[in-house]
């Protein structure tokens, strides 16, 4: 409350830029998209202690609580949400399969992408391990942090799983499960093993031969690191983010998966004449989320164009939207190339959901970041005009509640 | 639901009804046990020309989980049936390749490789192929799935036996020897046994297992070879031990045509091969576009490949894999008859893959594997209109956009009721979802600071 105030008494001209927010304020808008696919219109928004208090429309502002009323062009939206990510990491992972790496232990909260991302609008990064094959585990971090862990939302977010038309690809998955079942033979076995020293022990009467066979508390086996995500797949405590480039891929993938039951949704790699409009019917069925780029691309052998993403979101398939190319300059695009495909046929309310709300839900997150609802961190982006025109700035962007780019004025 | 109990007593009445209620209690019964219900298809009304010699005008196949259940006319046709109406148009056999290259995506292990959607395999399938070798593996092109596609594997062993390496061929003969003293020995024992039975099995040691099964006929080892001295002494150590081989390339087989017949060779041949005889020679030489037919005279089965087996759009174009039937055709200009030329990219090498007991000509139990062409499967201007393979169209003409605009259907011919999203209205391709939310008037209004 200090510094609005000493504001006021300086000398400096108008308009007054505003370093920094009061614990509790609210936020007055025109026009403000929730992120579920909601817009609202003269919305009123309460933040306190970087949360998000309360949303409407034409709320009454009890008198007191500082209001930043935002200019009529202006538009507010949820901080954008990358699930797929590799910007301000850069450690390079292995190929293969090592489940049990993390990328939470690349992190490096000096790395200068972090700032860049923020003034770009995303205030939530989804990092996946690099390498191929299945190379480790996701870690969802918000821009801002001085150390790792103040950095991460939720580690363990997902595992990545590379899946290809070939046996090495589909054995890696298969031969994964195949390890939890080993383990869990072992340990059969081991605990087996103590039960029968156990009894043995018990039925023993004679005192100083008790103690020769006493077992001891029972040890269970020791965590096979090959073993345990794929366990950990199975009673549904870890999900996988599966990439796949066709729709043989996928074919292969169901192959592969077989009976097996565990949490997954599908990444497609985008390639220019893409052909996973094969099985999108299939795709549809199973529920999953699809990871999908903004990108017109063409029916393989010819120059027709077709609109994946708004064929997968008419098919009824959750879409989740990431940067055409992971780097600064397309996070800055991301929004123009969003619009590109709306503009010819994705639904603009899906559209806006699978940059905010769905990436959130793929990482798990999405109780408290990817939609603007009461009870969720304040992570809100105030824009030049509508999100997903191509001349659209990002006016200010608040991550929990705090600015941390651009100004809002009083 | 008596049905289930025509096993046990009262079978009669049961029995009795079975075939009228069969459309509707194979589904019922199905799903009762929990079983995916019998899939049916029908081409309907075509001239089928089964491979076997014999053409039914009009005729009605019926397949049933993807084999062949019943081939003639006024047939049973179950209500679930799958029906594409072919009437004025052929019926093949689909076709077998007995050399392909690049149309599975995969190289090797196509059950785990296998790309399904693959350009190359469209396009074969848009020239006839439904089945291929590639490399050890036969393959149909189940376009759309990775199961069932393998039919065996470990196909064609090849055998050396060329002037142009005599060491080879001296080694070669004597595995032939060790082989046959072998048997002969094996031949005694078995004789022998009766009388004393603890006499000891000859043992194998030392016996080329493959030699051995060329020479029991459990298998036929492949030779490239297209000079007259080659193809005469491979004949003739054919004939020696007692095998019958397989030559590829086969050039000047036209000219020792009777000796390769009395060896019981197979040919694998390309009309189209041209070579120069040898300058210095005084005999007959090089190709000739009558070697198939030639062969085929003196009783050498004669199977067809053009001489690219890959589907080359680039390079050298009319003499790829799509240009099958182009080859066959070129046989028959050259002599060959045309139930020959047909059998040469069909049930002949089928039999020399092995596979001719599921693929190579429409009979009763095999593979659904047929294609639908508008006219003669031999003449150039022909197009295979659908390709069905395992019971499903696999290919559709006007489905798929390579040649749908050349020649296009007469409307009210297509019968199959799905069409593949590919088949819209170029300018259908692009969703264009009425964008009735309201909110991107908002965005308008906004989009001025």
């Amino acid at each position: 409350m200090l510094i609005p105030l000493l504001l006021a008494w300086t000398p400096t001209p108008v308009p007054q830029a505003t370093p920094d927010l009061p614990d509790l304020y609210a936020l007055k808008a025109s026009v403000l998209e929730t992120g579920t696919g909601e817009v609202i219109e003269h919305a009123v928004l309460l933040v306190e202690g970087g949360k998000i208090i309360t949303i409407g429309e034409d709320l009454v502002v009890e008198r007191g609580i500082p209001v930043y009323e935002l200019e009529p062009n202006q538009v507010v939206m949820p901080g954008l949400v990358n699930a797929y990510t590799r910007v301000g990491v850069t450690g390079s992972g292995p190929n293969g399969v090592q489940p049990w790496m993390h990328a939470s232990d690349e992190l490096y909260p000096a790395a200068g992408e972090y700032a860049k991302a923020r003034e770009a609008g995303v205030t939530t990064l989804g990092h996946y391990p690099s390498g191929n094959g299945i190379p480790g585990r996701s870690v969802v971090v918000k821009p801002k942090g001085a150390s790792a862990s103040a950095m991460t939302l939720k580690d363990d977010a997902y595992l990545k799983v590379i899946m290809s038309s070939s046996k090495s690809a589909k054995s890696s998955l298969s031969g994964g499960f195949k390890n939890a079942d080993a383990w869990f033979e072992k340990e059969a076995k081991n605990k087996e093993k103590w039960d029968k020293a156990k009894e043995k022990f018990d039925k023993e009467d004679d005192e100083e031969k008790k103690k020769k066979l006493d077992p001891g508390p029972y040890k269970p086996l020791k965590d096979d690191p090959k073993a345990t995500s794929f366990i950990q797949l199975r009673d549904g405590s870890l999900k996988a983010l599966i990439s796949v480039r066709t729709a043989g891929d996928y074919l292969h993938l169901i192959d592969a998966i077989g009976e097996e039951e565990f949490s997954w949704d599908l990444r497609v790699v985008m390639t220019r004449d893409m052909n996973i409009y094969h099985v999108l019917d299939k795709v549809a069925a199973s529920g999953r989320r699809v990871v999908l780029e903004p990108e017109i691309s063409l029916h393989p052998g010819t120059m027709r164009q077709r609109n994946l993403p708004a064929e997968f979101a008419r098919a009824g398939t959750p879409l989740v939207l990431v940067p055409r190319n992971d780097s600064i300059s397309g996070y800055e695009a991301w929004r123009r190339h969003v619009g590109e495909i709306v503009a010819s046929g994705l639904e603009r309310s899906v559209a806006m959901r699978a940059i905010t709300l769905e990436p959130a839900a793929l990482l798990g997150v999405d109780d408290r970041v990817g939609s603007l609802e009461a009870g969720k961190d304040a992570n809100i982006l105030i824009l030049s005009g509508d999100p997903l025109e191509p001349g659209t700035q990002v006016d200010a962007v608040i991550l929990e509640g705090e600015l941390v780019s651009g100004e809002v004025n009083l | 639901m008596h049905i289930q109990t025509k096993k046990t007593g009262g079978s009669r009445v049961a029995a009795l009804f079975l075939p009228l209620a069969l459309g509707l209690a194979v589904p019922a019964l199905a799903q009762e046990d929990d079983e995916p219900a019998d899939e049916w298809f029908v081409l309907q009304g075509g001239d089928v020309y089964t491979g076997t010699g014999a053409v039914l005008r009009g005729a009605t196949v019926l397949s049933k989980n993807g084999k062949i259940d019943e081939i003639g006319y006024d047939l049973y046709i179950p209500e679930d049936a799958e029906i594409l109406d072919v009437a004025g148009y052929r019926v093949y056999p689909g076709l077998v390749a007995i050399e392909s290259r690049g149309l599975f995506g995969g190289s090797s292990d196509l059950a785990n490789s296998v790309d399904p959607f693959s350009k190359n395999m469209i396009l074969a399938l848009s020239a006839g192929v439904t089945t291929a070798r590639s490399s050890s593996e036969v393959a149909k092109l189940r376009a759309g799935h990775i199961d069932g596609l393998v039919l065996t594997t470990g196909v064609l062993p090849g055998l050396a036996y060329s002037k142009s390496n005599p060491a080879g061929k001296r080694a070669l003969r004597q595995k032939f020897e060790v082989a046959t003293r072998y048997l002969d020995d094996y031949a005694q024992w078995e004789i022998d046994k009766k009388q004393d039975k603890d006499l000891k099995e000859p043992s194998d040691k030392g016996v080329d297992s493959s030699i051995l099964r060329y020479m029991r006929g459990e298998a036929r080892p492949v030779f490239s070879a297209s000079e007259r001295t080659d193809l005469l002494e491979i004949a003739r150590l054919a004939q020696k031990y007692g095998f019958r081989p397989i030559i590829n390339g086969c050039q000047e087989g036209w000219i020792v045509a009777d000796e390769l017949g009395r060896a019981g060779a197979s040919a694998i041949i390309t009309a189209r091969d041209r070579s120069t005889k040898a300058e210095q020679l005084v005999r007959t030489g090089g190709s000739s576009i009558e070697n198939a037919a030639i062969l085929h005279r003196a009783g050498v089965s004669v199977t067809i490949i053009p001489s690219s087996a890959g589907i080359s759009l680039g390079g050298i174009v009319g003499r790829d894999l799509m240009h099958l039937t182009i080859e066959a055709g070129f046989a028959v200009r050259g002599g060959l008859s045309e139930k020959a030329a047909l059998d040469g990219i069909t049930i002949e090498p089928a039999r020399l893959l092995g596979v001719e007991s599921r693929v190579g000509s429409i009979e009763i139990g095999k593979d659904a594997d047929m294609i639908v062409t508008d006219g003669d499967i031999l003449h150039y201007q022909t197009f295979v209109q659908w390709a069905v393979v395992s019971g499903e169209v696999v290919y559709d003409k006007e489905a798929e956009l390579f040649f749908a605009h050349i020649r296009p259907r007469p409307e009210g011919s297509l019968s199959p009721e799905e069409r593949v999203d590919s088949g819209e209205e170029p300018d259908e391709v692009i969703e264009e979802v009425p964008d009735d939310s309201g909110s991107s008037d908002e965005g308008d209004g906004d989009s001025h600071p």
